[in-house]
């Protein structure tokens, strides 16, 4: 009999939150109304059993189920901040929640999924599992950014993601489809092999230029790239806050996983040929993102726009490539996370049920009846202008630094002058805050707990993350290392693989790949 | 230098306390976020300049340390490794050298007095805790811009300070003119910022070109020849580094911030935008002095700009009648001065100015706060008068600060400019020309200054008058140790500035004809002569002030309508582009189909409805433009 | 597959596909859809993949079509569907139609390019071979599957209950 090689440690956190996902939604149906709360608890000790177990298993470099998953420090680094967003977003929403009167089991369990979607797409190898994790997060996030079922502004934005997201899923399978079709793999690795030998002078094909452009496509959609970015602040505004705060951070992460995987692995070799496209793609997305948030008389509307710049600047990091750039991209995702995780926590916190406060004069004046909240909001809007010494500087200064390294001049020079726009939006939340007398006196929740925690730990992530860069940065490099040296597969080292996991495997039969 | 150190040679040491000079500020602002709440005004009177004290002790340490080592030498203390990326590593190290230590000497002792006046003029505000957070934090940061041993953490101050002086711009919330104020100082700091880490990035790439990634000032000296040979490169990143400067200190064409600035609390002008912050564009560019003489270019450049900022500015101090409205121009034309030495390679004379204006500017400024505190909050001259004889130990010292800046020989002003100016007659004779008529103007716009707010009979209400009365000793104290340093800052048997500065810049003295070294004095006793004249002798010296203007007086009192001008060219464009590309590209959906859809609920019907809107086919389509116009690109590529 | 079915075959399927779009009774759409789904089942019988063939019949063009007939019945759906923007409707054919010209154009100069071919393998296609590689090589897809549906069940309950 044949049996399944499975490799329970390179899927385990996503296990995890499977089982705790399924487990809210049925604990749900038996418990009492005032007992709802436990689900928050629940979902926030999944969350970090994930992490737990995600940060035991650093040191792994394995290739698992058939070169589909690496347990690689990479993927591991992404669950880390996947964990992240997810915990930060439990916490936020414990009683945005309850205020608001949403289903909580499904509403946590559908959170906990889309955290799965987004591990697997930065694991995979594979890109019918990419494809696979993607559809399982974003599906989760389409329902969730409607869950709000009496606000027409959130069905409208869960219906147009929705639409819109299929649509670019279509260009996705479409260039994955050309891409097994000129490769014959749709397996990272073997595509990359089939690439290094069959094009070694780094011309490519049409086709496989087509397949990577319908890729870039898809991706671009996924992290709201300019021109594929007009969903995102429709969708940012319509969706719970804290739903957009996950977006945003979550999802913008594990996109970039995975399209950093695929194209610096696979299509590593025909990096002048897709560098041009993703070049125009960032100065773009800065410049669109940047001059249109500039306009916004919505907070969450503007972070939006200012969420699509920022995937601007990340792409500046993945133009730059090599270790730098690669390393600096996702040290800047954790800039990014903490940073707009915080301010989200804030919009939660100012936001009441009917009453969202999200425009810029409801902030007016929250300086003086609220200062410490008002000093939070500062450091992480200062931290997204990229004023030193907190993380979002920090992390600018690595991702320009890898674009001049890499010889990418002008893009560090647009990139710079873009950070200097963005001040101007930002500031105008410190000037309303602390400059402007309030007309209505919005009553922030920040003394619910579990909210404080979550603002007060992504204040301490934005100062000390950013005061002490070294640490994160050289997990990073090593993180993403892991990705340059390809996995061992489980079957050229099948003692060592069953050793470590530890559990009755036995190696599929032999589909060792052709390098 | 001492002799029985000569022979031994210029060296780095190492030690570790430096750091307490950036950590003592920082535990004050600790202290006033949590602590204060609890110990209340009494406990953040003592520990916010208490800090500070600290703070210019441990700088005098350092500074008398250095001293027992020969020329040249540095203290570093490296408190741990900050950001590394490849080759580069940065370290959060600090650095004392005789340039550094004269600025932190500056920042303690000056940014301790100021602290100590704040304390009474603070006395009856209820966000003292906040106004001293904010205060100390700002110490901290000016003091790491200072001390900061590479570019990098230089920037780290660089942008500290910056956003201080904007909390503290706004820090009146109320009016909504201040929290203008203070953005318009922000943002005007972001177009210089710009400049700054785009000069930084290209320094950066063409060392690293050399193979050398450094942001290290040290280490960039050391590999000063490598770029030598690429003339132009050097010039593109001097002046980008110095529109940097220009927004930090107040040049044309970025100076347009800093007369707003003077919306916030009095100390805070005295301190920001008077004594230190303001100094640190000239303060990084002496730093990277090596740079700079490599490009005569951007330092002919520098020069003209720094000397017709001295000029320009005078002439919009002439009409000026708010009392810190005159400074702040006279502030950002002694920059201008400043700006003017460094242009003419004369960086010791630059920091020997920087040093003396922060005594008799912070001084001036200080008075114009006492004056203020002592009128109940009026700033208009035209309703002042006769302070002499109702605040005189505010007025006295006030009437040394505008000697000492009008240029009188044997106060601190005179010896500084002069030696700017006779450094400039050295370049170019017209840079002198302008130098020297500004040094008129600047004596004949302070004494008009004096004589409207101290001389003859007050023209308050009546009301008013009765309520003048002398400040506190906690800020009068500051006045009269401030007025003893504007005497003798300028003597150099007292601080023999220049001579110390000398192993960093090198020394050469130009000589000079003596009719050219005392035209400006000469210059200064005219201008003080013709304000005697104007306003001095009235019975009323505020009488005409009020008249009609002309063209020319009009003109100025509307600062040349500069900022009309930057509206016009640059703001409403911007602001149009914006509008416009975002009605263009990103037409905001929600808005327009929630006002269709008011009775509409539930999914269904939502999904019916949008499908007529038709947005979602907008976004297809731009999606599928999109698509189209990469696949485009890569066709064009491939 | 020869030329000429896969011709014919791909013009009646972009053919209905057009069909369920413009369509402007519900249920002719649903019928088009039918037939669509019916001639992928074509495809895959063509391709040697005939298990999946009948599957294709039988759960879309079979189970899912006939759900989605009786929830248009059930909602008593008229032609709602009717105020379309003729120039809308251009400009999104003349997009298409000039993305697919490019991509024409792309392969066009691709040439004959021998991407890489695969010979069908004995028993390719049977519910044996094909559960097999379901359930050994592509375990971890099949599982992301069951829990992709899993969130759209959860899901799908989450917006329709009041």
């Amino acid at each position: 009999m044949i049996l399944p090689e499975v490799n329970w440690a390179a899927v385990m956190p996503s296990v995890i939150l499977t089982v705790v996902g399924i487990t809210v939604l049925c604990w749900e149906l038996w418990m009492k109304e005032q007992d709802r709360k436990y689900l928050a608890w629940l979902s926030l000790a999944g969350v970090a059993g994930a992490a737990l177990f995600s940060y035991t298993l650093w040191g792994r470099n394995e290739s698992a189920f058939n070169g589909m998953l690496a347990l690689d420090a990479y993927a591991l680094f992404f669950n880390l901040i996947i964990c992240l967003a997810t915990g930060m977003t439990v916490l936020m929403s414990r009683h945005y929640v309850e205020n608001n009167e949403l289903p909580a089991g499904e509403y946590y369990a559908l959170l906990l999924f889309a955290a799965v979607g987004m591990m697997l797409m930065a694991a995979a190898t594979d890109l019918i599992v990419i494809f696979l994790g993607l559809e399982t997060m974003s599906m989760a996030v389409y329902v969730l950014t409607g869950i709000r079922r009496q606000n027409v502004k959130a069905n409208e934005a869960a219906l147009k993601y929705f639409l819109l997201g299929a649509f670019a899923s279509g260009f996705f399978l479409y260039g994955v489809a050309l891409v097994y079709g000129v490769t014959g793999s749709v397996k990272l690795g073997e595509v990359a092999t089939y690439i290094s030998t069959h094009f070694s002078d780094g011309a490519g094909s049409p086709m496989l230029l087509a397949g990577m452009v319908l890729l870039i496509v898809g991706f671009g959609f996924k992290v709201a790239a300019a021109p594929f970015h007009a969903w995102a602040p429709d969708v940012y505004e319509g969706a719970p806050t804290t739903i957009t705060a996950f977006m945003a951070v979550g999802v913008k992460a594990a996109a970039f996983a995975s399209f950093v995987r695929v194209f610096l692995l696979s299509f590593g070799a025909l990096h002048g040929q897709w560098e041009a496209i993703l070049w125009a793609l960032a100065v773009l997305t800065m410049i669109v993102g940047n001059l249109t948030a500039l306009v916004q008389d919505n907070i969450k509307r503007m972070l939006a726009y200012s969420s699509i710049a920022h995937a601007g600047y990340l792409l500046v990091a993945m133009v730059a490539g090599g270790e730098l750039g690669g390393a600096a991209l996702m040290y800047y995702l954790v800039a990014y996370g903490l940073m707009n995780l915080g301010a989200f926590a804030i919009v939660v916190a100012v936001g009441k049920k009917g009453e969202p406060n999200e425009e810029f004069n409801d902030y007016a004046g929250l300086g003086f009846r609220y200062p410490g909240l008002a000093m939070m909001m500062t450091i992480f809007m200062l931290s997204l202008t990229g004023i030193p010494p907190l993380v979002g500087f920090t992390g600018k200064f690595y991702v320009f630094s890898a674009a001049v390294k890499a010889g990418y001049i002008w893009l560090a020079v647009i990139g710079v002058l873009n950070s200097v726009v963005s001040a101007y939006y930002y500031i105008r939340v410190v000037v309303t805050m602390y400059m402007q007398e309030g007309e209505k006196q919005v009553e922030p929740l920040s003394t619910r707990p579990a909210l404080a925690t979550a603002i007060v730990a992504a204040t301490v992530g934005t100062i000390m993350v950013g005061v002490l860069p070294a640490k994160p940065m050289a997990l990073a490099r090593h993180s993403f290392a892991s990705l340059q040296k390809p996995a061992q597969t489980a079957s050229s080292t099948p003692k060592k693989d069953q050793a470590a996991t530890s559990t009755p495997t036995a190696t599929a039969p032999s589909k060792t790949p052709h390098h | 230098m001492e002799h029985a150190h000569a022979a031994a040679t210029a060296a780095v040491h190492t030690v570790t306390y430096l750091r307490w000079i950036v950590f003592l500020p920082l535990i004050g602002v600790l202290f006033n976020l949590f602590v204060a709440p609890r110990t209340g005004r009494r406990g953040v009177n003592l520990v916010a300049p208490g800090v500070i004290l600290g703070a210019f002790l441990v700088a005098l340490t350092a500074f008398f340390d250095l001293k027992e080592l020969a020329p040249g030498s540095a203290l570093v203390d490296s408190v741990y490794p900050w950001i590394t990326a490849g080759e580069l590593h940065i370290d959060f190290a600090l650095r004392v050298d005789a340039l550094s230590a004269v600025m932190i000497l500056i920042v303690t002792g000056v940014g301790f007095l100021i602290h100590v006046y704040s304390t009474g003029y603070m006395a009856h505000d209820e966000d003292f805790a906040r106004f001293f957070t904010y205060l100390n934090l700002f110490t901290a940061s000016m003091l790491l811009l200072v001390l900061g041993e590479n570019l990098a953490l230089l920037f780290v101050g660089w942008e500290g300070v910056g956003l201080c002086s904007y909390l503290l711009i706004g820090f009146w919330y109320t009016d909504p003119e201040k929290a203008k104020a203070g953005n318009k100082a922000f943002i005007v700091n972001r177009i210089g910022d710009a400049g700054f880490l785009l000069g930084m990035f290209l320094l950066f790439w063409t060392l690293g070109e050399q193979g050398i990634w450094t942001l290290s000032f040290s280490e960039i000296q050391t590999n000063i020849d490598k770029l030598a040979v690429m003339p132009s490169v050097i010039t593109a990143i001097c002046l980008l580094l110095f529109v940097g400067a220009t927004g930090k200190s107040a040049q044309i064409p970025l100076f347009v911030w800093l007369p707003d600035a003077m919306a916030g609390p009095t100390p805070v002008s005295a301190l920001i935008h008077a004594a230190t912050m303001v100094t640190a564009g000239i303060y990084m560019m002496a730093r990277l002095h090596f740079l700079y003489t490599l490009s005569p270019d951007a330092l002919s450049i520098i020069a003209w700009v720094g000397a017709a900022t001295a000029f320009f500015a005078a002439t919009i101090g002439f009409a000026q009648t708010d009392i810190k409205k005159v400074l702040a121009y006279s502030t950002v034309s002694q920059l201008g001065y400043m700006v003017l030495g460094v242009g003419v390679g004369a960086y010791g004379a630059g920091v020997f100015h920087l040093m003396t204006h922060a005594f008799f500017k912070a001084l001036l400024f200080l008075g114009a706060g006492s004056v203020i505190h002592g009128m109940h909050e009026e700033q208009d001259i035209r309703k002042m008068g006769g302070l002499l004889k109702r605040m005189p130990i505010t007025g006295w010292t006030f009437l040394i600060g505008c000697v000492a800046i009008a240029g009188v020989p044997g106060l601190s002003g005179h010896y500084s400019k002069d030696l700017i100016l006779e450094e400039a007659y050295g370049k170019s004779i017209l840079l002198y020309v302008v130098g020297t008529v500004g040094a008129g103007m600047t004596a004949f716009y302070m004494f008009r200054l004096f004589f409207v707010t101290f001389w003859k009979e007050t023209r308050a209400s009546h009301e008013m008058t009765h309520h003048i009365h002398e400040s506190p000793w906690t800020m009068t104290l500051p006045l009269v140790i401030l007025a003893g340093l504007s005497i003798i800052g300028g003597w150099h048997f007292v601080f023999p500035v220049s001579q110390w500065l000398e192993p960093i810049f090198g020394g050469h003295h130009p000589h000079v004809p003596a009719i050219i070294q005392f035209m400006p004095t000469v210059m200064g006793f005219l201008g003080i002569a013709l304000a005697y004249m104007m306003y001095g002798r009235k019975a009323n010296p505020a009488e005409g002030m009020e008249e009609p203007l002309d063209a020319w007086h009009k003109g100025a009192l509307h600062k040349w309508y500069i900022d009309e001008m930057y509206d016009a060219v640059i703001v409403r464009p911007m602001t149009a582009l914006a509008d416009g590309l975002w009605k263009v590209i990103d037409v905001k959906v929600i808005d327009a189909t929630v006002n269709d859809t008011a009775q509409v609920t539930g999914i269904f019907g939502g999904a019916l409805r949008l499908w007529q809107t038709g947005n979602v086919q907008n976004y297809a389509m731009s999606f599928l433009i999109g698509a189209m116009a990469i696949f485009g690109l890569g066709y064009y590529l491939w | 597959m020869d030329a000429i079915t896969f011709t014919v075959l791909s013009v009646l399927m972009v053919a209905s596909a057009i069909r369920v779009v413009l369509n402007r009774s519900p249920v002719y759409s649903a019928l088009s859809l039918v037939m669509l789904m019916s001639l992928l089942a074509v495809y895959f019988l063509y391709l040697d993949a005939h298990m999946v063939g009948v599957l294709q019949i039988i759960v879309y063009a079979g189970a899912v079509m006939v759900l989605f007939l009786f929830v248009i019945m059930l909602l008593n759906l008229q032609d709602s569907i009717q105020d379309y923007r003729q120039e809308k409707l251009w400009t999104m054919g003349i997009l298409c139609a000039t993305l697919f010209g490019e991509l024409w154009f792309f392969f066009g100069r691709a040439g004959g390019e021998s991407s890489a071919q695969h010979a069908v393998p004995e028993g390719f296609g049977t519910v044996i071979s094909l559960s097999q590689k379901l359930f050994t090589d592509y375990l971890l897809p099949f599982e992301i599957t069951s829990l992709l549906l899993l969130v759209a069940v959860v899901g799908a309950v989450v917006l329709a209950k009041r």
